[in-house]
């Protein structure tokens, strides 16, 4: 494990996440797309945001740098305190390992294994025995309401439950970060409310979520909205009053 | 992350595309029996014409005239009684157990009463019939007496016999006109059979050599001289001796250029081994090839499986899979693949090699079974090496992205 990785006081590091000048440019030449223009963006522990935008705006490239599974073509992301681009690829697994969840939009469950096995996977790879795996998998699987489905395969289980089985999946090594790109895109009402429900419950005990979406209703959930446009990014107007009004990139602590 | 984790991914891996493992394995499986079979072959062949070869005798060397390589139009000089005794003086030999001198004539019409057929007469001494390695079946072997007095006495080959008396019959105290000059049979020659040597030698009529020098070549140079070495260990030894005492006698100075041959069963032992060397070795390389062939089977299909399962693959690295174990789960994967197809394939050449072939069983080396378990186990690493990189070295939002 890397040094000081997950092991950095908590109260030192007021963001979890602090993004500077953040680009990413697919391909080059004449067929270059400038998916984001130098992004920044903090969030702090504990925070629900939610980006929202148009399609091709720019939000799931975003959300994969965040969630190390793409490097920036510019621009510097610090996780926990800690410049990514820094560590070599083993770390940055370590790092998606332990410090990231992360939902898809298409749940991405591995196929033909067991939804137990699916939550039980990031756990295999944080080298957890198995006793202590099956105790957590089930215990992660129960907070999603899922109890009694361990053994169904993903083929199995209504969209709904799939992505809750990604939810606790996501959950199970207890990041500092969840992020999802649009959970409940592929999801009907009944099952949106479920997942949307989860977040909250997840938001209350604390947990850091930020979350794409489109449909204004799962937007009005999080206490804080972020607007990607064209790869730009600005902050809408707050939601709910609990937090000042701010600029990006302006509430950052003198380190 | 532990082993025991990265091979259960593995099996499991393999147990999902069940009828595509069974079939790259069949590669491996095809390749290594062919390996044991082809090898065990060889061996079993090889044996069997050891054994043949001893039935030759193993401690007798003959001695031959030939036309030396060099000298074109002009004879060498022929092999004598004088060389015979030169050969049997234990000073100058003394690996050399007997020497026989040999008349032979070939064709020659042998009759009895209306039967008659074409026999080869052998005229020599009694030290012939150890030192040739025949066996006497019926009656008595000549003496040195009969050899000094001349006595027309023949022994009948197996073959011969049947010929002329009937098949089984025991012609001893009869009489056979042998290029019409008559001879005693006083025994016949225990049956050889089929391969025992190069010529056979139930078609042979054996007499003192002063009875053929008398009655049919006269008395003049020996068609070939047999040598018994005092033992098998002393084969070699024995024929340096013969060679240096030739050489002197015969006035050679080039080993290359001798105007006579020495032939043993050794010397034919040697020579068939190096062919059946060679021999084995050609049907080694072949089975090689199906190995290889096998592996570039195994590259395939984990290159196949990689891109089948490259999405799974994303997931994986995105839940945090370092590539050292996805890179190990599939290195595992190509490995059990070629193990157990390597173990399956031990087990099918030894099953073929239980089928007797003709006259002679194959014969599985143990060092063929050790050496192909260790290439299929080589296999695996070597030709899963470049898919598990290709799978490990992935970036995760590339994976993801892959449908
Ligand atoms: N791998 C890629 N290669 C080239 N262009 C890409 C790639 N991924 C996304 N883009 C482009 O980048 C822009 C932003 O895409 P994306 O982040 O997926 O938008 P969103 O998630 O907001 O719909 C789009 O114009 C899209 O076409
Ligand atoms: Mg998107």
């Amino acid at each position: 494990m890397t040094a000081g990785l997950g092991t950095a006081p908590l109260e030192q590091v007021p963001h979890v996440l602090d993004v500077r000048k953040l680009s990413k440019v697919y391909g080059s030449g004449e067929t270059a797309v400038h998916a984001l223009r130098d992004v920044d963006l903090t969030v702090r522990r504990g925070e629900y945001v939610a980006v929202i935008g148009q399609s091709g705006s720019g939000k799931s490239t975003l959300l994969n740098m965040l969630g190390c599974l793409d490097a920036p073509t510019s621009g510097r992301y610090l996780l926990e305190g800690l410049d990514v681009a820094d560590l070599d690829e083993r770390q940055q697994a370590v790092l998606r390992n332990r410090q990231i969840g992360f939902i898809f939009q298409a749940f991405n469950l591995i196929p033909r294994t067991s939804a137990l096995a699916n939550v039980e996977l990031p756990l295999v790879y944080a080298g957890v025995g198995r006793r202590v795996r099956r105790e957590r998998a089930q215990a992660a699987l129960s907070l999603v309401g899922l109890q009694g489905r361990e053994d169904h395969r993903p083929n199995q289980l209504s969209g709904g439950q799939q992505q809750r089985v990604a939810v606790a999946r996501a959950l199970v090594t207890t990041p500092a970060l969840l992020l999802a790109d649009e959970p409940t895109g592929n999801l009907d009402s009944a099952s949106t409310a479920d997942v949307l429900g989860l977040f909250d419950r997840l938001h209350a005990a604390g947990r850091t979520i930020v979350l794409i979406t489109h449909d204004d209703e799962v937007a009005e959930r999080a206490e804080r909205v972020v607007v990607v446009s064209d790869g730009r990014l600005t902050e809408a107007a707050p939601s709910a009053a609990e937090l000042p009004p701010r600029r990006p990139g302006t509430a950052r602590a003198p380190r | 992350m532990s082993v025991v984790e990265i091979v259960r991914f593995a099996v499991r891996g393999l147990i999902a595309n069940r009828l595509r493992s069974l079939l790259t394995m069949l590669g491996i499986i095809i390749g290594i029996a062919a390996v044991i079979l082809l090898t065990a072959l060889g061996n079993g062949a090889s044996q069997y014409i050891q054994g043949q070869i001893a039935g030759l005798g193993a401690n007798s060397i003959t001695v031959l005239p030939r036309q030396p390589p060099d000298t074109v139009g002009t004879d060498g000089r022929p092999l004598t009684q004088g060389d015979v005794r030169a050969l049997a003086d234990p000073q100058g030999a003394p690996d050399v157990a007997s020497v026989s001198p040999v008349v032979s004539v070939q064709d020659t019409t042998v009759e009895a009463g209306r039967a008659r057929t074409d026999a080869t007469i052998i005229g020599s001494t009694p030290s012939y019939f150890p030192g040739a390695n025949v066996q006497l079946g019926t009656g008595r072997t000549y003496t040195e007496a009969d050899v000094t007095a001349g006595r027309k006495v023949v022994l009948l080959g197996r073959t011969v016999a049947d010929e002329l008396f009937g098949i089984g019959s025991d012609p001893v105290g009869r009489d056979v006109l042998v290029r019409g000059v008559p001879f005693d049979v006083i025994g016949t020659l225990a049956p050889a059979g089929q391969g025992q040597g190069l010529s056979n030698p139930d078609e042979n009529v054996l007499a003192p050599l002063t009875a053929v020098q008398g009655s049919l070549t006269g008395f003049g140079d020996l068609t070939q001289i047999v040598v018994q070495a005092r033992s098998t260990e002393a084969q070699a030894a024995a024929e340096s001796e013969i060679n240096s005492i030739l050489d002197r006698r015969h006035g050679i100075d080039d080993p290359d250029n001798r105007d006579y041959q020495v032939l043993s069963a050794r010397q034919l032992a040697d020579v068939l081994d190096d062919t059946l060397g060679a021999f084995t070795l050609l049907l080694a390389a072949i089975a090689a090839i199906s190995l290889v062939v096998g592996g570039i089977g195994i590259t395939n299909i984990m290159l196949v499986s990689v891109t089948e399962r490259t999405r799974e693959i994303g997931i994986r690295k995105a839940l945090g899979a370092p590539p050292s174990a996805i890179l190990g789960q599939f290195l595992v994967e190509s490995i059990i693949l070629s193990v157990v197809g390597g173990v399956l394939g031990v087990a099918v050449g030894y099953a073929g090699t239980l089928v007797p072939l003709g006259d002679f069983r194959p014969v599985v080396l143990p060092s063929a079974v050790v050496a192909a378990v260790g290439v299929s186990a080589a296999i695996g690493i070597f030709f899963g090496a470049y898919p598990a990189r290709r799978a490990a070295r992935l970036r995760p939002i590339e994976a993801l992205r892959r449908e």
